[in-house]
């Protein structure tokens, strides 16, 4: 019993929960009561009109009504005796044409909204089937879009209104889904593809080395040496993917920094290390480049164009990090005396995994994401990273960001 | 059988130079498509190992290239190690002519399998057993016998056996046992390849055996062949 009622009471607003059922009631209903109120009126209004103007009254038939009156009031008087004297039959007839003209009209009127209000409803079902159909395809297209294939479209035709309007915006946000989709693919087969090739020197050095009998214990000390230093790869790749990965997602709290600053602690961090190698490292700054970004995130962009610089120099080398910026745009760059980069590899540098040299790299523990992060965080910014370099005299990699000017300070310069 | 492995990854190239070597192959290495073609123009490798992403020329172009000029007349077998998985990656690697492609990170033993199978298609045999008479070199268990009896061989001994046994009845000269069975770090002036021919002999025929492996004077070596003998003498028969 009471399983049933709750199955009714789930079914109720299903049934009613159409769209098309509650437009097409809607539109029934208000043409319904529109229809009612308009012929209520009509009904009102002439009962009104014949109540208040008897023709009886009518100079034309007064006499006639009166003569009526006196003849029929000697005899109505004889018979019934005080019974209505004052009404002659005239106005007695006319209010009994009046009120079966009324009924007549009453029962017209119920008849016709009864009818009007079916034709209504079966109208408005037709109206709200027709108008509601594109809506239906939209789902259908929906319902088979999973998310390794977003390459369906909706591609609703017909005129440009509010549904092919909706098919076109949703058409728009499959699209920016796909090419988000395609770009993860790409990258997530890039990495896998980075991550392979130290496992398969770890796993093939192992394999060889387990698998002879006559490995001693230098073979395995050597074969030890080789996976630590795929193992380091591997870490220092993952480090990068997750950064990389952090990155793409512009979500972390901004503030207003001075980029010069954040800059100079950074060449401060680096000092030792530098210096381990024998790179020098000049900063020429100039201060007051406030910019709105994410610190963590600058600092990470400045340190990577920093060891990347101090990997291309070498012994000896120097490095010159400068800062500075203009109204609208402030800028760090990074000047390397390394070999330069040649004009054919200057489009690839900040494209991730690319590497200049790529068995030199590899053993310097690079993930080939370094300058791609760079680029990333200042496009993250609303900026850009570029690069110049002659080759054989070597390169300048710069990181343009927007300058950040407070309203607080903008109406204090106004006044 | 030797081989060359090209791969960028200087770790990878020593295991499996290393490994390969421990199968009894000849194998030489270089990280780098240029000097893959240089070598391969010179040296007639029974098959190539590449490694498909590599700086300047990559695996793909040194692949095609060899295959439409074959040094030698003669293509290598090429068998592709790529840490790229994807289909079409495959695709592309067999259509410019791979003869087998595999995925990085592989075990061992699984290279080394699809090595003996590209290496058997040239024989025209099946199985990873050779038999020759009664001369039986299982090639994955790097065991060899003849009638029943162990012949205890070294790795190189066994790898001559084993290029003898995929061309019974042919007459190989030192040159080409050299070639095929040498790496680039054998002394070609060295009698290395004569004094190798002559243990392996001697462990191949032991008392009034017959004898198995023969001296053509003047050309090389032939390993006796039976089943050629039997045909030989049908023929002479009609």
């Amino acid at each position: 019993m009471n399983r049933s009622g709750v199955g009714l009471a789930n079914r109720m607003p299903d049934r009613f929960g159409s769209l098309r059922t509650r437009l097409a009631l809607l539109y029934s209903i208000v043409l319904f009561v529109l229809a009612a109120v308009m012929v209520g009126a009509i009904y009102l209004s002439l009962s009104r009109a014949l109540s208040d103007e008897p023709m009886s009254r009518l100079a034309r038939f007064e006499r006639l009504a009166t003569d009526t009156a006196q003849t029929s009031e000697v005899e109505s008087a004889s018979l019934v005796p005080d019974e209505r004297p004052s009404r002659p039959w005239l106005v007695i007839f006319e209010e009994e044409v009046n009120l079966r003209a009324l009924e007549r009209l009453r029962s017209y009127s119920f008849t016709a909204l009864a009818g009007l209000f079916l034709g209504s409803l079966l109208v408005g079902w037709y109206v709200a089937g027709l108008v509601l159909r594109p809506i239906g395809r939209i789902s259908a297209v929906a319902r088979e879009i999973t998310a390794t294939d977003l390459s369906r479209r909706i591609d609703l035709g017909g005129p440009s209104d509010e549904l092919r309007d909706l098919a076109d915006t949703f058409d728009e946000m499959l699209g920016r889904l796909d090419e988000s989709f395609e770009g993860q693919r790409r990258f997530v087969a890039e990495a896998s593809h980075e991550l392979r090739n130290p496992l398969a020197v770890l796993r093939t050095n192992l394999d060889v080395v387990m698998a002879d009998p006559e490995s001693g214990p230098e073979d395995f000390r050597a074969a030890g040496v080789v996976a630590l230093r795929a193992a380091e790869r591997m870490s220092v790749l993952v480090d990068d993917l997750l950064l990389y990965a952090h990155h793409e997602r512009p979500d972390a709290t901004r503030e207003a920094l001075d980029l010069a600053v954040v800059v100079a602690e950074t060449v401060e961090d680096f000092g030792a290390a530098a210096g381990r190698v024998g790179v020098s490292l000049e900063l020429v700054e100039r201060t007051g480049l406030t910019v709105l970004a994410d610190a963590a995130a600058l600092r990470r962009a400045v340190a990577n164009l920093l060891s990347n610089a101090i990997r291309v120099s070498g012994s000896g080398g120097s490095i010159q990090i400068s800062t500075g910026g203009d109204d609208d745009l402030v800028w760090v760059s990074v000047v390397d005396d390394g070999p330069g980069i040649t004009a054919e590899h200057l489009d690839h540098v900040f494209q991730r995994f690319w590497r200049g040299d790529r068995s030199s790299t590899r053993e310097a523990g690079r993930s080939g994401l370094g300058l791609a992060i760079v680029r990333q965080i200042a496009e993250g910014h609303g900026g850009r990273a570029t690069v110049r370099s002659t080759p054989g005299e070597g390169a300048t990699f710069t990181v343009w960001l927007p300058r950040y000017v407070s309203r607080v300070v903008a109406r204090r310069e106004r006044v | 059988m030797r081989i060359l492995v090209v791969d960028d990854e200087a770790d990878l190239l020593d295991a499996l130079s290393r490994g390969l070597r421990r199968e009894g192959y000849a194998v030489d290495t270089v990280d780098n498509g240029e000097e893959a073609l240089a070598k391969a123009s010179w040296t007639p490798y029974d098959l190539i190992c590449l490694d498909l992403t590599m700086q300047g020329i990559d695996g793909l172009e040194v692949c095609a290239r060899l295959r439409a000029e074959p040094p030698g007349g003669v293509a290598p077998r090429i068998l592709m190690l790529t840490a790229r998985d994807t289909l079409e990656d495959r695709i592309r690697g067999l259509d410019v002519g791979a003869d087998d492609y595999l995925v990085k990170p592989f075990a061992f033993d699984e290279l080394t399998a699809r090595i003996r199978t590209l290496l058997r298609r040239d024989s025209g045999r099946s199985g990873a057993v050779l038999e020759v008479g009664d001369v039986v070199v299982d090639t994955a268990r790097h065991h060899a016998s003849r009638a029943g009896r162990e012949l205890g061989l070294t790795a190189k001994e066994f790898a001559v056996l084993r290029y003898f046994m995929t061309r019974p009845g042919e007459v190989l000269s030192q040159e080409q046992l050299l070639d095929h069975v040498w790496d680039e770090h054998a002394d070609p002036f060295t009698n290395t390849v004569r004094v190798t021919v002559g243990t392996l002999r001697r462990k191949l025929t032991v008392g009034d055996e017959e004898p198995a492996l023969e001296t053509v004077v003047g050309s090389g070596y032939r390993l006796f062949d039976p089943d050629a003998v039997r045909d030989l003498d049908g023929e002479s028969d009609q």
